[in-house]
C-alpha cells in the first residue's frame, strides 16, 4: 500500500508543475490511495476526485473551500501539457486530436479546450483549458469468478462474450483481467492461450508508446490506438490469436470485423456500454450481433455497489441466466 | 646581452599570442553559429521524420555536434531529464547559464540563444518546424555579421599583438 502511495506520486508528480506537484505531495495516504481524477481547468479550483467523493486542493493540500483553493492558471496548464508531452507537443498530434496522452504508468491525461475541425472531423484540440488526469489503477482478480462461465468444460474452448454495463462500471478492467487470466493461464483453462488486444483508446492496456503499462498476460500481443474493425483484421492476418479481446463496440465495420473473427475460429470477448439487454438492443449492430447468437456469453456489470458489481450472466442464445446477484442475494 | 635578447623575445611572444587569442575569439565565433545551424538542420531532420521526443532530439544533436553547442544540447537533455517540472525553456536557460562562458560568444549573439529557449517543444509539428526556420534566418544574418568581424579583427588583433609586444620591447630599450 505504502509502495504503491509512493509509485503514484513518483509517476503523477513527474508531470506536474513544482507548484502542483507540491499540493499532491501534501495529500494523505487514504485520500490518494483512492483518488481516482485530478482535474486541472483554467482559471477555477485545482480539484481531486473519488468515486463518491471530490476535494479542493491548495496550498497545504486539502482545503475546506472552493476561494481558499488553488486557481489553476493559463501557465500551469501550459506547463503540465509541456510536462505530459516530454517537452514534444509536436510529437503528439494524433493524441492530441483522440483528445487524450497516455503517461508512463497507464495513468491518462483528458485535453478541453478549443476543437479545430477539418473535412468534419477533430484535426486538434488547441488553446488547452482543461486537462483531467485519471489514475491508472489494475484490480487484478476481478474475472476470476467470472471466467468459469466463460468455459465450455467439454472442449476448453472459451466462449464468444459481452460485456455490458453503463460508463465506469467496470467494463475495460474486467476486459483487462479477463486477458491477462486467459493469457497467462489459470486452473481452469490448463495452459495459457494467446491473446491479442485491439486498443483503439489505449484503455486496456494503457499502452505508453507502445508498450503495455498495465499487465495484460505473458502471450499477449497489443494493438495500440488501432481502430477495432481494421486491427481485428490485422490480428486474425499476422499474429494468429486464439483470442480477440476488444471494447466498445459501435460502427458497423466493428461487428463486420466480430463476425470475420468468429467465423475464423477465434474467441472474441468484447464490450458495450449499456445498462439493460433492452437498452443495447435499440441499438441496430449490436441488435444484429445479439439477434444471430453471436455471443454465447452476457456479463451485465454495474456500479450498484462500487465499479465493477457483478449483476448478472446470461446465455446468449436462449438467453438462460446462469448467474444473477439478486438471486445469490436472495 | 643575452638576457636582454631572451626578455624581448618573450615579451614580443606573449604579446602575439594574447593577439592571437582575441583574433580566435572571432574564429570561434563564426565556428559556433555554423554549428548552432548544424544543430537546428539536426532538429529539424528528427522531427520531420522520426518525430522523435525532445530530449531525444538534443542527444541526438550533442552526439552529432562537437564543441561547446554539443555540450549545450547535452546540458539541456540532462536538465529535462531530472524531471524536477521545468520546461523546456528552463532548461535551456540553464543550460545556457553553464555554457556562457565556454561559448566565446558576444552579447546579441547570446541574446539570440536565449531567444530559442521558448521555441522548443511549443506547438504541433507545423509551428515547431516554422518556429526554427525563423531561428535560422536570424542565425544565417548574425552568422553573416560575424563572419564580416572576423575578417575584420582576425588578422589585426594577431598584428596589433605582434606590433604591441615590439613597441614594449623598443619603449623598454
Amino acid at each position: 500500500m505504502f509502495n504503491r502511495y509512493h509509485n503514484v506520486i513518483k509517476e503523477i508528480g513527474l508531470f506536474l508543475p513544482p507548484r502542483i506537484r507540491s499540493m499532491v505531495e501534501k495529500l494523505p495516504f487514504e485520500l490518494l490511495e483512492q483518488a481516482e481524477e485530478i482535474r486541472l481547468r483554467h482559471s477555477r479550483p485545482l480539484m481531486l476526485h473519488w468515486n463518491d467523493g471530490e476535494a479542493y486542493l491548495g496550498k497545504s493540500g486539502v482545503v475546506g473551500k472552493a476561494k481558499d483553493a488553488h486557481f489553476v492558471s493559463g501557465e500551469d496548464l501550459e506547463k503540465t501539457l509541456e510536462l505530459i508531452s516530454n517537452h514534444s507537443l509536436y510529437a503528439f498530434e494524433e493524441e492530441l486530436r483522440q483528445g487524450y496522452i497516455t503517461l508512463p504508468g497507464g495513468h491518462r491525461v483528458g485535453l478541453a479546450g478549443r476543437a479545430v475541425v477539418e473535412k468534419g472531423k477533430v484535426k486538434i484540440f488547441s488553446n488547452i483549458s482543461g486537462l483531467n488526469i485519471r489514475i491508472a489503477r489494475q484490480i487484478k482478480g476481478t474475472a476470476e469468478r467470472v471466467l468459469p462461465f466463460l468455459v465450455d468444460r467439454a472442449t476448453g474452448r472459451l466462449f464468444h462474450t459481452l460485456i455490458i454495463s453503463p460508463p465506469q462500471g467496470g467494463k475495460t478492467t474486467m476486459l483487462r483481467d479477463l486477458a491477462r487470466l486467459i493469457s497467462d493461464g489459470v486452473g481452469i483453462l490448463g495452459q495459457g492461450q494467446k491473446v491479442g488486444i485491439v486498443d483503439e483508446r489505449s484503455e486496456i492496456a494503457g499502452s505508453f508508446r507502445g508498450v503495455p503499462q498495465l499487465e495484460v498476460g505473458i502471450r499477449t500481443d497489443v494493438l495500440d490506438a488501432c481502430p477495432k474493425a481494421e486491427g481485428i483484421m490485422l490480428m486474425l492476418r499476422s499474429l494468429s490469436p486464439r483470442v480477440i479481446v476488444t471494447d466498445e463496440l459501435g460502427r458497423e465495420a466493428d461487428a463486420d470485423a466480430v463476425i470475420e473473427a468468429i467465423h475464423c475460429g477465434v474467441t472474441i470477448i468484447t464490450s458495450v456500454h449499456g445498462s439493460s439487454l433492452e437498452e443495447i438492443c435499440n441499438r441496430p449492430v449490436i441488435a444484429t450481433l445479439l439477434q444471430n447468437s453471436y455471443f454465447e456469453r452476457l456479463i451485465f456489470l454495474s456500479n450498484a455497489q462500487g465499479a465493477g458489481t457483478l449483476e448478472a450472466i446470461v446465455e446468449g442464445e436462449r438467453g438462460l441466466p446462469l448467474f444473477s446477484s439478486q438471486s445469490k442475494g436472495e | 646581452m643575452i638576457a636582454k635578447l631572451l626578455g624581448a623575445i618573450l615579451i614580443v611572444f606573449t604579446a602575439y599570442c594574447y593577439g592571437c587569442s582575441i583574433s580566435a575569439v572571432y574564429k570561434n565565433r563564426v565556428k559556433r553559429l555554423e554549428e548552432l545551424l548544424l544543430s537546428l538542420e539536426i532538429f529539424k531532420a528528427e522531427i520531420n521524420y522520426g518525430l522523435s521526443l525532445l530530449p531525444e532530439v538534443f542527444r541526438s544533436i550533442a552526439g552529432r555536434v562537437r564543441g561547446p553547442i554539443g555540450v549545450l544540447f547535452a546540458r539541456t537533455e540532462k536538465y529535462m531529464k531530472l524531471q524536477d517540472g521545468f520546461s523546456a525553456g528552463d532548461c535551456w536557460r540553464k543550460s545556457l547559464q553553464d555554457s556562457e562562458g565556454e561559448l566565446e560568444l558576444d552579447k546579441d549573439q547570446l541574446a539570440l540563444l536565449k531567444k530559442m529557449g521558448p521555441v522548443w517543444g511549443k506547438g504541433d509539428k507545423n509551428d515547431q518546424l516554422k518556429q526554427v526556420a525563423l531561428m535560422q534566418e536570424l542565425i544565417r544574418q548574425t552568422l553573416q555579421e560575424a563572419r564580416e568581424e572576423r575578417v575584420k579583427n582576425e588578422k589585426m588583433w594577431r598584428y596589433l599583438g605582434l606590433l604591441g609586444g615590439c613597441t614594449i620591447v623598443i619603449l623598454l630599450l
